[in-house]
Formats: structure tokens, C-alpha cells, sequence
């Protein structure tokens, strides 16, 4: 037995443009339909109007006036640029940055979504669009999302798949609402979260790398159970004892100046602690895995473990570590959706974990991809969780599926072609 | 270093790999190891890198009596090792695989990149072992590859490299590249443990050559030995290393392939426009170095990928993109590359097997249910017939050795007429007495008049078999030459060099 290797060809050159040619058919499409159902399909009477100012006025010393915008106009502009895009695809067939151009047509036929929705004399009241109240909507959930895929990447790179992490979120939220209800305190609340995410992290990489059970139904295992687990106690404990889970909303912690910044400053620098441990989080991540001697030594282990271990690294050390402190980051993204809800309730996360793992996909195992797919999911996430108020005549599970339609295109290499850790998700055995 | 080795024995339950093995390595030796596959050789160089731990038995390194906890301890006093399977991370670059383990580091724990890459350079300019340290390891022809090995090791100070098997996946010009970096490594006073069963190999280099058989030291050998004396030493019985051929005319032709194209499964083309022709009665060696395309063309012939163009014939019928049922149909017999894999069932018995080709006809099968009597009766007329060395017809053919496994396989592919032959690495990892027998099968077939289509990355079974040999380079055949034709123009055409061909 020897290795196959094939000289004289970068890897790179691996997509074939028939599949490319696909993703921009794919984008005319639904330019056209933007175009079409959402620009000329309503009427060129309609006009939607976008507004600025956040909900809560404490920071906004400011008022942006109102924008209003003829619908069918803006749509069909829209429509044109994301059908500008996909025949820009068509016609250079790129090789990189085609998941990166699918994501802006994403956000823009979002947009138009929300025109839309929002038109005068249109099926509901509302005419028009908080856009600030949407951002920060879509932020809580893409924080969530991003503890959620910041956790799997901890673990992917080091070769273990996590899939527990709703599991793990599940358990956060719970201990987490308990431990802020007792004590009002938030860090502490964090750091119980973080034990409990820790310690589901270990009973995953003890089953997967003690017993090279299969890390998948593992995780899967580990998910039921936290979800039986917790409604079992929230009938045990918080029904009966409801002062144990409730007023749990996390202060926003304001940043000086910044956070006066029109539509920026409440999205960004008006938020909750966790928010910025989020992004605290994602930079230290960044920079340990492709940066330190540790990052290497983990991305080896989870490339090629025997290389790994030819050279004297603890793979099963490393892998353990990794699992762990992925289950802790999960576990406090547990606690921050709680914080973001202000109580536990069971089967909330609904299945936003889930969704954690696909952005972790879309974002090609990278902390820095992981945070632009959060934020992508996120939105679709709020959107079809909002809309309802817009009286849409389409069903909001349909939007509801659009990160994992997104992840079903991206790992059957629809749209460009991700390459996850060689060795994730394998049992590695010391001969 | 010298590394000495004293009654080393190795257990694997009731197995013992290793049964008190004596051997002494000097400074600036090249010392061969040469065994068969499966004789422990393997096993052994674990046991001294660390990997593994005796059952007994002592390691002495310059005297001292030493025990390794793990690899990492190896490297740091001083052992390298070159694994077959090389030991390299493929989308790190070369500076990072290099460093791996022993990385400098500034401050955070951060990589000091600038460091990595003058380190790099230092040790290539002392040994003459030119690499790009920016280089993406997987960018890199095999050759390089394992220079990047031989780098890591001597990176770490080794005074001693072990070279497991290193020449399989090269093309004889690279073999040649790597004796010489081996003689000038051995004369700046490395030690050199070199393992290997190719004899030609040893030969060409070894100092001193240390014996192994079925995990024991049945002696030492000079370089001057022949080739036969080595083969017989290693193998324990005289055996015959050339094949015994009559000259016959081939015929018509069974196999015709026309331009034809086949992508990998990263979709590029792998199978780039070939045509070739095997005529009834004639072996056709296809050589070349493994990953030019050679698995995805049999693939192809047999059914089992999809043909983007062009078209393949067997004896006039078209089994372009027909199903490998299809393909068997028309009388093609296949052993796979990976037999465990694409040859076997290995949870299912030697008897099931022998049929896995014909299930579903008579006399095996009738109405939909299986006549077990007819599989039995038919799997003990091939055990005996082919000398499948098995304690049943009924055993899993998972416990049997890898040249019986291959047997059962030869048998089945064998056990109905053909107008076709298909074999991919026929002989990959068997003993050279299985080898024996399956290249004498295999002459047996183009004796009966059947075409024969070899794939080998073993040059020397090319030579011995085939009666034209067709060299493949980069998804294209880059020459068809006459077996006669010399080693050298071979390997150039195995590089892609463009050789006035000698009958095509």
C-alpha cells in the first residue's frame, strides 16, 4: 500500500465549472424572481419605508428621518444587481469566492424580502421596516450562532464532530437561568454554563476517543437526552419554583460614544456582556489556531493524528482539551440565548445548534467564515420568526429551511467545495 | 549512533511478530533490512521508534541501555524515521511540517515563521536537499514529499534514519536521487536502517544486510550475494524469480479502448485521452508511477467509474459506462486493485466468495434461492485447484492471509471463461511465493489464449510479465515499448519524457 498523490496539480482547481455554471443559474433565478414577484408584482403604486431608530431611545440622542422607497423600483434593482452577480459567475466562473458573492445575493434578496413585506397597501398594517430593530434582532441569534460554531470549531479541528452542541446550549440555558435567578449574576451564570458545556464535552470525547464510539450518534444521544432531561426538571423545578427562572435579561452594557452611533451603535456597541465576550472570543480563536504552536498542533491533530503523534504530540490529550473547552464555549452560548430570552423554556433553542454546525460548514471550518455565516443564518433565522407580523402569504417555515437548504448545497459541494479537517469525525487508535 | 538490539521479541497475543532479534547498526552504516511482507519488519522498526513497546529483550543506543516512552522521545535522542505512509500533514506547508513538534515560538506561543524557514534552509544547504520551505505539501510530487521527510528527520539531529519501505511510490529516477542522498548522508556519518524487500535495491546499497522470516533473523548477507541466494534466504526455499514464458503470436483483439477520458474524484481528468489495444493471447504490462491514472483506467474497463468520452470494446461489444455486471458479462475477469475492498466481502465465507461473480446463475442460484450445495461442491474443487490455504470452505475469508485472499479472488475471476484478463497490482503485498503462483496463472491464461491487462507499479514485475508494456504518465500512456527495452528509458517515460517507441 502506498499514497496516492498526483503530482503537478494545486487544489485549488478542484471545482468544476459545471457546478459553478450551476450556482449562477442558480442566482439568475432568483434575481428574476426578486425582479419579477418582488419588484413588479407589487404594484407600482406601492412604496415601503425603512426607519431607523432603535426601539429604546436611552442611547439614540439622535433621529434618522424616515426612508421611503417606491417598492417595485427598489426590487427590481435588486433584482438586476443579484442577476448582475450571477452572470458575473457565469462569465468568469470563479474559482474562489463564489460561497462569498452567494452570501451578498443572500442578504439582498432578504432585503427585498423585507420591501416587500412591508409595501403599503400591502396584506398587513405595518408599512414599514425597523431596519435597526431588524439588525439587532438577527444579532442575538447570530451571537448564539456564533458561540454555537466557535464551539465546533474547537472541536472539528482537532478531529472530533461535535453535534451535541443544542445539546450543550440546552444545558447552559438551563443551569444558566438557575444560577442567574439565585445569584443575579451574570459571570457566574456564564462560568456554571460553561462547567456544564465542559463537562457534556467530556462525555462526548470520553465515548468518542476512550471507546471510539460514533461521534455522531453520540452527540445525537447527548442532544435527546439534554432536551428530555431539562423539560423533566423545568416541570421539577422552575414550575414549581418559577422564582428559580425568571428576569433574566442581561443588561446591555453601552460603550461610551460608540454606542451613539446611528443604526452601528445600537447593533454593535449597545449589547449584552456576552456579545462582546463573543467577539473577544472569535479573535482569540483566530489567532490561537492559526497563529500559536498550539494551533498548529491542534490543526495536525485533526488533519493527520499519526503525524501528529510521529512527533511526539498527544493526540488523545489534544482532542480531549479541544472537545472540552468546545462544550464550555457552547455552554456559554447556552447561557447567552437565555440571557437574550430572559428565562428557560424547554425546546426554545429549537434546533439552533444545529444550525451552529451549518454555519460552521458555510464558513469552512474558520472562526472568521463561522461569524459571516452566523450572521447570514441568523437573519434568515429572525426573518422567518418575524415575518408573521407582516402577514406574508408565504409560510415562514419555508424561509425557516434556508440554512439548511444552504447547508445541504454547501456539503454536496453545490456551492464551492469545502474541505473539512482529513481526520474529522475518525476514531484515532495508539496502534 | 549505534544502535544495538538484543533478543528484541514482540507479541501481539498468540502472535509473536518479533522472536529475539539481534542486530547491530554502526555509525555511517547503511544496514538493510530485508524481509517479506508480513516477516516482522515492520513491527521491529516500531519497536525502535517507540511506537511500539518489547515484550522483551533491550535496545542499546551507543552502549546505553534505553526505552522510549512514545515517538517523540525517539526523535529527541537522536532516530528518524522516513514511514512508508509518510508522516506529513498535506495542507500544511513544509516549514510547518518540518517544525511540527519542535516549533520555535515568539512571544503568545506564536509561530516564528522566519525562524522555521532559516532553519529549513540551513539543513537543506548542509545535506544538498533543495526544498521550498513555503511550499503546500500536497503540491508536491511524491519525491519531494518524502525529501521533506528525510528533511524532518535530520531537522531534529537524527543520528540514525530509518527508511521504511522508501522507494514504492518513486520512479526509478527518484530511487536513484534517493541512494545518493542515502550514500552522502551515511558518509557525513549517519547511521542508515534501511528496510525493504526489493532486492535489486539492496544490493545497490546495503553495507551490511540482516535477514528476516517470519519475525526472526535467519541471517546476514553480503551486497555481492546474488539476487537469487537473497530471494531464497528471504523466503526460505529456492524459488524461481524470473517467469517462464513460450513465445506465442497474440490474435485478434479483445480489448479495444479509443481516446478515452475519465475524471477522478476530485473531477479532474485522471484518464486523458487514452487508446490501447490488448490482442488475444498477449499480456499487456501497464507501468507508471501509482496516482497517473492508472486505478481510475481499470476502473473504467471494468464498470465501476463513469467514462466522460471515448469508448471501450471487448471483442467487439461496447461496455462503455455499462455496469460492471454487464462488464463480467462480457467476459471480463477483474481482480481490484484493493482487494479487501473491491475483491472481497470479508465478513462473508471463501465459499460465498468464490461465487460473489455468479450468484444468481445456475447451478448456484435457482428461482431466486441459492443452491448451497452447488456453492460448496464449487468452492472445494477451487481450494484444491488453486491452493487456497484455508481450514474451510466455510471460514471467513477475513482470516485468511493476504495471498490466499488474493487466490480466492484469482480463483473466482478464473472459474468461468474469458475473453479478458483485468488484474491491478496483481501481487501487491503477497509473498514471493504467492507471487510465484499468480504470475504463472496469469501466463496461463495468455497461454489459453486470453488477453491479459496487467497494472504493476513494480517495474520488475512488468518486465517479467508483460509481453508489450504500456507506460502511463499524467492520465496519458507515454510510450508503448517492447519488454527488452532498458530500465532507464522506462523510468523516463514513468517521468513523462517523450521516447521514440520501439513497437507500438
Amino acid at each position: 500500500m502506498s499514497i496516492d498523490v498526483r503530482p503537478e496539480t494545486s487544489p485549488t482547481a478542484r471545482i468544476p465549472s459545471g457546478r459553478t455554471r450551476g450556482i449562477g443559474v442558480i442566482m439568475l433565478a432568483i434575481g428574476l424572481f426578486t425582479a419579477l414577484v418582488f419588484g413588479v408584482g407589487s404594484g407600482f403604486s406601492a412604496h415601503s419605508s425603512l426607519t431607523f431608530n432603535p426601539v429604546s431611545l436611552a442611547n439614540a440622542p439622535w433621529r434618522v428621518g424616515t426612508l421611503t422607497l417606491l417598492t417595485a423600483w427598489s426590487n427590481v434593482v435588486l433584482g438586476l444587481a443579484i442577476i448582475a452577480l450571477g452572470l458575473d459567475v457565469l462569465a468568469r466562473l470563479p474559482r474562489r469566492g463564489v460561497m462569498a458573492r452567494f452570501g451578498v445575493v443572500a442578504v439582498l434578496f432578504f432585503f427585498a424580502l423585507l420591501l416587500w413585506a412591508a409595501r403599503t397597501t400591502g396584506p398587513s398594517q405595518i408599512n414599514f421596516v425597523n431596519l435597526t430593530a431588524v439588525l439587532i434582532g438577527s444579532s442575538a441569534l447570530a451571537m448564539v450562532l456564533v458561540f454555537g460554531s466557535l464551539s465546533g470549531v474547537m472541536c472539528e479541528r482537532a478531529g472530533v464532530v461535535n453535534i451535541a452542541i443544542e445539546g450543550q446550549f440546552i444545558g447552559g440555558a438551563f443551569v444558566g437561568s438557575m444560577i442567574a435567578s439565585t445569584t443575579h449574576n451574570f459571570f457566574l451564570a456564564a462560568f456554571v454554563g460553561a462547567l456544564v458545556g465542559g463537562v457534556l464535552g467530556l462525555v462526548l470525547a470520553f465515548l468518542s476517543l476512550r471507546y471510539l464510539s460514533d461521534q455522531i450518534i453520540v452527540g445525537v444521544v447527548l442532544v435527546t437526552m439534554l432536551g428530555s432531561l431539562s423539560s423533566y426538571l423545568n416541570l421539577q423545578v422552575f414550575t414549581p419554583f418559577p422564582q428559580y427562572n425568571t428576569g433574566n435579561l442581561a443588561p446591555n452594557l453601552p460603550i461610551p460614544l460608540l454606542s451613539k452611533i446611528p443604526v452601528i451603535g445600537p447593533v454593535f456597541f449597545d449589547q449584552t456582556g456576552f456579545f462582546y465576550l463573543m467577539i473577544v472570543l472569535v479573535a482569540l480563536v483566530s489567532f490561537a489556531l492559526f497563529k500559536t504552536r498550539w494551533g498548529l498542533r491542534v490543526r495536525a491533530v485533526g488533519e493527520h493524528p499519526q503525524a501528529a503523534a510521529s512527533v511526539g504530540i498527544k493526540v488523545i490529550g489534544v482532542r480531549y482539551a479541544n472537545v472540552i473547552m468546545g462544550g464550555a464555549i457552547a455552554g456559554v452560548g447556552g447561557v447567552a440565548f437565555m440571557a437574550s430570552q430572559g428565562q428557560f423554556q424547554p425546546g426554545y433553542t429549537s434546533g439552533l445548534g444545529y444550525i451552529a454546525l451549518a454555519a460552521l460548514i458555510f464558513g469552512r471550518w474558520r472562526p472568521s467564515g463561522a461569524v459571516v455565516a452566523s450572521v447570514l443564518f441568523g437573519l434568515s433565522v429572525y426573518l422567518a420568526d418575524n415575518l408573521q407580523t407582516y402577514q406574508v402569504p408565504v409560510p415562514t417555515e419555508i424561509l425557516g429551511m434556508f440554512p439548511y437548504v444552504i447547508t445541504i448545497a454547501v456539503v454536496s459541494g453545490l456551492i464551492g467545495r469545502v474541505r473539512p479537517p482529513a481526520a474529522d469525525g475518525l476514531p484515532y487508535k495508539r496502534d | 549512533m549505534r544502535l544495538e538490539l538484543r533478543g528484541i521479541t514482540k507479541r501481539f497475543g498468540t502472535f509473536t511478530a518479533n522472536h529475539r532479534i539481534d542486530l547491530t547498526v554502526e555509525p555511517g552504516q547503511i544496514h538493510c533490512l530485508l524481509g517479506e511482507n508480513g516477516a516482522g519488519k515492520s513491527t521491529l522498526m516500531n519497536v525502535i521508534f517507540g511506537l511500539l513497546q518489547p515484550d522483551e529483550g533491550e535496545m542499546l543506543i551507543d552502549g546505553v541501555v534505553t526505552r522510549f516512552a512514545d515517538s517523540g522521545e525517539a526523535v529527541r535522542r537522536g532516530i528518524g524515521m522516513v514511514h512508508q505512509h509518510f508522516m506529513l500533514v498535506p495542507v500544511f506547508s513544509v516549514a510547518e511540517n518540518v517544525v511540527l513538534g519542535f516549533e520555535p515560538t515568539k512571544s503568545f506561543d506564536r509561530l516564528d515563521h522566519q525562524r522555521a524557514r532559516e532553519e529549513i534552509r540551513s539543513v537543506s544547504q548542509t545535506f544538498n536537499l533543495e526544498v521550498d520551505p513555503d511550499a503546500i505539501v500536497e503540491e508536491l510530487p511524491v519525491g519531494l514529499q518524502q525529501r521533506v521527510e528525510i528533511l524532518k528527520a535530520l531537522s531534529h539531529d537524527a543520528e540514525l534514519l530509518i527508511l521504511d519501505e522508501p522507494t514504492a511510490v518513486l520512479t526509478p529516477q527518484e530511487i536513484d536521487a534517493l541512494m545518493a542522498i542515502m550514500r552522502s548522508l551515511a558518509a557525513s556519518g549517519k547511521s542508515i536502517l534501511f528496510i525493504t524487500h526489493k532486492l535489486k535495491e539492496v544490493k545497490a546499497i546495503a553495507d551490511v544486510i540482516t535477514v528476516i522470516r517470519q519475525g526472526e533473523v535467519v541471517g546476514t548477507a553480503q551486497a555481492s550475494d546474488s539476487e537469487a541466494e537473497l530471494a531464497s534466504m528471504m523466503v526460505g526455499r529456492d524459488v524461481n524469480l524470473t517467469v517462464d514464458k513460450v513465445t506465442v503470436s497474440p490474435g485478434e483483439a479483445v480489448l479495444t479502448i479509443t481516446d478515452l477520458v475519465v475524471r477522478d474524484d476530485r473531477g479532474l481528468p485522471a484518464v486523458d485521452g487514452v487508446s490501447l489495444t490488448v490482442r488475444a493471447g498477449e499480456i499487456v504490462a501497464l507501468a507508471g508511477v501509482q496516482g497517473n491514472g492508472q486505478t481510475e483506467l481499470v476502473e473504467a474497463i471494468a464498470g465501476m467509474r463513469h467514462v466522460e468520452s471515448g469508448t471501450i470494446t471487448v471483442r467487439g461489444v461496447d461496455i462503455t459506462n455499462r455496469t460492471p455486471r454487464e462488464v463480467l458479462d462480457a467476459g471480463v475477469g477483474h481482480v481490484p486493485e484493493d482487494r479487501q475492498l473491491h475483491g472481497l466481502v470479508l465478513s462473508m465465507s471463501v465459499a460465498d466468495n468464490l461465487v460473489l461473480n455468479t450468484p444468481r446463475r445456475a447451478p448456484f442460484a435457482r428461482h431466486g434461492s441459492r443452491n448451497l450445495a452447488a456453492v460448496k461442491s464449487n468452492a472445494e474443487a477451487l481450494v484444491t485447484r488453486f491452493d487456497i490455504r484455508t481450514t474451510s470452505t466455510q471460514a471467513l475469508v477475513s482470516s485468511l492471509s493476504g495471498g490466499n485472499q488474493q487466490k480466492v479472488i484469482v480463483a473466482r475471476e478464473l472459474s468461468r471463461p474469458l475473453s479478458l484478463f483485468l488484474a491491478s497490482q496483481p501481487t501487491r503485498g503477497l509473498d514471493v511465493g504467492s507471487i510465484e503462483y499468480v504470475h504463472r496463472q496469469i501466463v496461463r491464461q495468455r497461454d489459453d489464449g486470453i488477453g491479459v491487462l496487467i497494472v504493476s507499479s513494480e517495474l520488475d514485475e512488468v518486465l517479467a510479465l508483460g509481453d508489450r508494456i504500456a507506460v502511463m504518465h499524467t492520465g496519458r500512456i507515454s510510450g508503448v515499448v517492447d519488454p527488452s527495452t532498458s530500465r532507464e528509458t522506462i523510468g523516463l517515460l514513468m517521468t513523462g519524457a517523450h521516447v521514440e517507441p520501439a513497437d507500438a
